[in-house]
């Protein structure tokens, strides 16, 4: 029985996926693309708890679907509507052998490629016995410490950055300044 | 139980769907949601990999990512507001200062 509704899971999601994700492409009025956007990242999560990941398909909704999308709907209310055509013809025909190419090189390189199966140290047994989201967080606090202090300065330096980019005032200051 | 190659079958076409998308939008806006795309087909094939392998270290990443991806977004988004004031466009085609 569960086995059979993941397999559902797994089909239901990723077609819904899939969908969205070419509205995200192809949708002419930007916020319909967010909208699609917004659809995508909640389906990838559903896939996400259907593998077994629950504190990264909770985070996904959380950061990406929440944090994310609505920085992109406070700069669309402040950018104007978009004239120009959404879709450029002659890219179009580039991208489609482009796509498709590089697809069979994904899809060859990691069905066919030569794999290592190691085994981690959380088997499936040990995740079952001490849950996903210990698991994940025991090896984020020991092993990934260091990255995950750097992640949170790089977090830091970006927030600054995006007000000093995205500032108004001084633009206009050091004009009249001169 | 689903194979790990349809997982990864799927995060390669929604790969490709950003690639197409960064290549054919005209808008700046249009062009940072088709990267955050590309973003969560590498999520999807970290943690398949992992559901494959039998570890959580690509669950690990996927949390790096999210970071990144926050920050990405958050000077992206930065960027496009201050090349909206100057330019009062947002279309790659007007904006060609480096072009000689």
């Amino acid at each position: 029985m569960e086995q059979q509704l993941t397999v559902w899971a797994f089909y239901t999601f990723s077609a819904l996926a899939v969908l969205s994700a070419f509205g995200v492409v192809f949708f002419k009025n930007i916020i319909y693309a967010v909208l699609s956007l917004i659809s995508t990242l909640i389906m990838v999560s559903g896939l996400f708890f259907a593998m077994g990941a629950e504190l990264i398909g909770g985070l996904q909704i959380l950061i990406y679907a929440v944090a994310i999308v609505v920085f992109y709907v406070l700069v669309i209310s402040t950018v104007p509507e978009f004239k120009g055509n959404s879709v450029d013809p002659a890219y179009m025909l580039v991208s489609l052998p482009i796509g498709f190419i590089l697809f069979l090189e994904l899809a060859y390189v990691s069905i066919y490629g030569a794999w290592q199966s190691n085994v981690g140290l959380f088997t499936n047994e040990v995740v079952k016995e001490v849950g996903n989201i210990k698991a994940v967080s025991t090896l984020l606090f020991t092993k990934y410490l260091f990255p995950f202090e750097v992640a949170s300065l790089i977090l830091l330096v970006a927030m600054i950055g995006a007000i000093v980019i995205g500032r108004k005032s001084h633009v206009i200051d050091e004009e009249e300044a001169k | 139980m689903i194979p790990y190659e349809y997982y990864v079958a799927l995060s390669g076409l929604l790969m490709v769907l950003g690639l197409v998308g960064i290549i054919v939008r005209r808008n700046l806006i249009a062009m940072l949601l088709s990267t955050e795309l590309m973003l969560n087909a590498v999520n999807i094939a970290f943690v398949a990999f992992d559901m494959k392998v039998g570890d959580v270290s690509g669950q690990v990443f996927v949390f790096f990512i999210l970071t990144i991806a926050a920050a990405e977004a958050a000077v992206g988004l930065g960027l496009i507001m201050a090349i909206y004031r100057l330019k009062k466009d947002v279309n790659t085609n007007t904006i060609t200062e480096l072009k000689l």
